[in-house]
């Protein structure tokens, strides 16, 4: 499959200079200080940051249940201000944590009416919503009321939702939140393969699990308190931290102990780790190199040792480095209090 | 604009995509997507808003129930009127029974067609949780609000039938069928139902951008219009000012029209003597051509000014944020 990415095809989200303030008491808060930034259309893009960052406010702005206070910010090339309605047919949105639908209807009936709102004909409309129920492996719920559905259940149906009108861009803030370890997977797993069916289909999804940006993301912007403070891919978000290399390794011995690679050209320390069992034979190492290549004189080193390596493992950073690089503190820990008007800078 | 092209799911991954994962149009982003049905979106919208209040209304607990509650309340506020004339009046006139009945009975629609707009988003927003979906849908949150509305009316409309029937069998309420206008009724009926929705939408409006306490707006607003309008007695007894908001009033004409058609040698809310009606005019009271235009006339002030409302409130609900806001209220 491919994507023409034509040249006139605006992107699928254009932010320059956002702002949003909420007027509260006793001073207003600033939400979004000024935000920029663009995402192409086929692109599965990220915000990851802590709670009160802003994603929140940015996806609301984006999906039009909320008007910016200044800039500008466009979906596929229409104003989210002033052709709200334009976007809404080829947008959708899932958010997660709330206990939401309409609890006296089935499934099946709470989808069909959604077809309506999003002006299917009605037969059309059902056949598309037996399609999805299938699709998110709710079979077997189809005729069951909402309001006795599981917490994951309602999420698969909410997803199912959110897919009715084949989005040209689907919104996810925090979609996985409060779901057990294997639903938060089947939501993945889903979003993964809806995106996968069709070239072109665009994805924004805010969370605060880094592991599940990591995942899914192709490019991540890290926000916190309004302001986007890096834009990149995983990867390239990940070297901006990684300045030296980092190995694990695990031998059945090392004769002079950790010290003896430590004196190796290009290894900047060794350091035996907590873990080592000398007596089972497994003396577990951590090396830190100044690049990658300086791997091949430990490795020879201990082939003159007479060294049997059994592990090698190289330690990546995560994206909580980058955020703690970043930000200077990390994603668990109490956030500053909002952003007073006038105190952004 | 250009195109995201795609060669279709034939030429992609080995393993099969769900059907429901994939497209509903050629692949192609193309701007007319846009742009929807127009006014066949809008009927689509209102026929599923509609059916939506209708399983709410219906639904809210189990059948029985729903007959219970849509058959008692309005029951028994008509006895707790009719048992309060009897007190007071003593031997009141048939006139004045029938008078009260036909308003009483009446109020049953009207109040459930103004409180269909608020409850619904109060319902939406608060219980469901689901305001900000429909909200984001390319669905007018007007257009849903009137059909969510217009189902609860429809409920209240039972309500007033069985009243009648109750008042009949019960109280002895005398309607020659014979001499009821029906043509003149089926008008006046239609007519009443869009200023009916058209202020549970100011209503909803207000709902919109209040955060606590809001279920009892629509009460409060009723019981206040209950005064005004003449459903159970005459605009004369009220002073000037008040009177003046009567007659501004769609209600007032609709339950008069409707009584009209009923009992059409009845007396009359709006004129008599002491009423602004008949110092103005030097009519007893209007005729029934006289109550259709004033119905209309103040009706499409009302739906008009109704619109204005919800819209402004719609764009600062969007500006404040207050459409997924939810209250615990």
């Amino acid at each position: 499959m491919s994507v023409d990415t034509g040249s006139a095809l605006p992107p699928a989200i254009s932010v320059a200079g956002l702002r949003r303030v909420y007027e509260t008491k006793p001073q207003p808060v600033v939400a979004l200080a000024g935000v920029d930034l663009e995402v192409r259309p086929g692109e599965f893009f990220g915000l990851l940051g802590p709670n009160g960052a802003g994603k929140t406010t940015l996806i609301k702005i984006l999906t039009t249940l909320l008007l910016p206070t200044s800039g500008e910010a466009r979906i596929f090339g229409f104003d989210v201000s002033t052709e709200s309605n334009r976007i809404r047919r080829i947008m959708n949105m899932v958010a997660g944590g709330e206990q939401s639908g309409y609890g006296i209807l089935t499934v099946r009936e709470q989808l069909w009416m959604f077809t309506q709102f999003y002006g299917l004909e009605a037969r059309e409309g059902w056949r598309r919503v037996d399609e999805l129920i299938e699709a998110v492996g709710m079979g077997d719920q189809r005729l069951q009321r909402v309001s006795t559905l599981s917490t994951g259940q309602r999420q698969k149906m909410n997803m199912a939702r959110g897919l009715l009108n084949d989005p040209w861009i689907l919104f996810l803030d925090e979609p996985t939140l409060g779901l057990d370890v294997a639903a938060a997977r089947g939501i993945r797993d889903l979003v993964l393969a809806w995106k996968a069916a069709v070239p072109g289909r665009t994805v924004l999804l805010t969370t605060h699990y880094m592991a599940e940006a990591d995942e899914l993301c192709e490019r991540i912007a890290i926000v916190d308190h309004g302001r986007i403070l890096a834009i990149g891919t995983p990867d390239e978000l990940k070297k901006r931290v990684q300045r030296e290399s980092i190995f694990r390794l695990e031998v059945d011995h090392l004769d002079g102990g950790a010290p003896s690679l430590a004196r190796l050209p290009g290894v900047v320390s060794a350091s035996l780790a907590a873990d080592s069992d000398p007596e089972q034979q497994r003396v577990a190492v951590n090396l830190v190199l100044t690049e990658d290549a300086a791997l091949g004189a430990v490795v020879s080193a201990l082939g003159g040792l007479g060294s049997q390596i059994l592990a090698l493992r190289k330690s990546e950073p995560t994206l909580e480095d980058v955020f703690v690089e970043l930000v200077g503190r990390g994603f668990s820990e109490e956030t500053e209090p909002p952003v007073p008007v006038g105190a952004e800078a | 604009m250009s195109a995201i092209t795609s060669p279709g799911h034939g030429s992609g991954p080995a393993s099969p995509v769900p059907a429901g994962l994939g497209q509903l149009d050629a692949g192609r982003f193309d701007p007319k997507r846009t742009e929807g049905a127009g006014l066949a979106d809008t009927v689509r919208s209102l026929r599923t808003a509609l059916l939506l209040g209708w399983r709410i209304e219906s639904n809210w607990t189990d059948p029985t129930l729903f007959v219970i509650y849509t058959v008692a309340k309005p029951v028994a506020s008509l006895l707790l009127l009719v048992v309060m004339i009897q007190i007071i009046g003593g031997s009141a006139s048939d006139a004045t029974r029938t008078f009260v009945i036909l308003g009483s009975a009446l109020w049953a629609t009207v109040i459930a067609g103004i409180q269909g707009p608020a409850w619904s988003v109060l319902d939406d927003r608060e219980r469901y949780r689901m305001l900000k979906y429909v909200a984001v849908s390319p669905s007018r949150l007007l257009v849903t609000l009137v059909g969510r509305g217009g189902a609860r009316l429809a409920a209240g409309a039972m309500g007033t039938a069985v009243a009648l029937l109750f008042s009949v069998i019960i109280l002895g309420l005398r309607i020659d069928l014979g001499a009821v206008q029906w043509p003149y009724l089926l008008v006046v009926l239609v007519l009443g139902i869009v200023p009916v929705i058209a202020i549970g939408v100011v209503l909803a409006a207000i709902c919109l951008q209040t955060r606590q306490e809001s279920w009892s707006y629509p009460d409060a607003l009723a019981g206040a219009m209950f005064l005004v309008t003449g459903v159970v007695f005459p605009l004369a007894v009220l002073p000037d000012p008040i009177e003046v908001l009567g007659l501004l009033n769609p209600i007032t004409w609709w339950v008069d029209g409707v009584r009209r058609a009923i009992v059409p040698s009845g007396p009359s809310s709006i004129g008599g003597q002491g009423s602004l009606w008949t110092a103005v005019t030097g009519t007893s009271a209007p005729d029934g051509l006289q109550v259709i235009a004033a119905l209309l006339l103040t009706g499409a002030l009302v739906t008009l000014a109704a619109t204005a409302i919800f819209r402004s409130s719609e764009r600062r609900a969007r500006d404040q944020g207050l459409l997924d806001r939810t209250t615990g209220s």
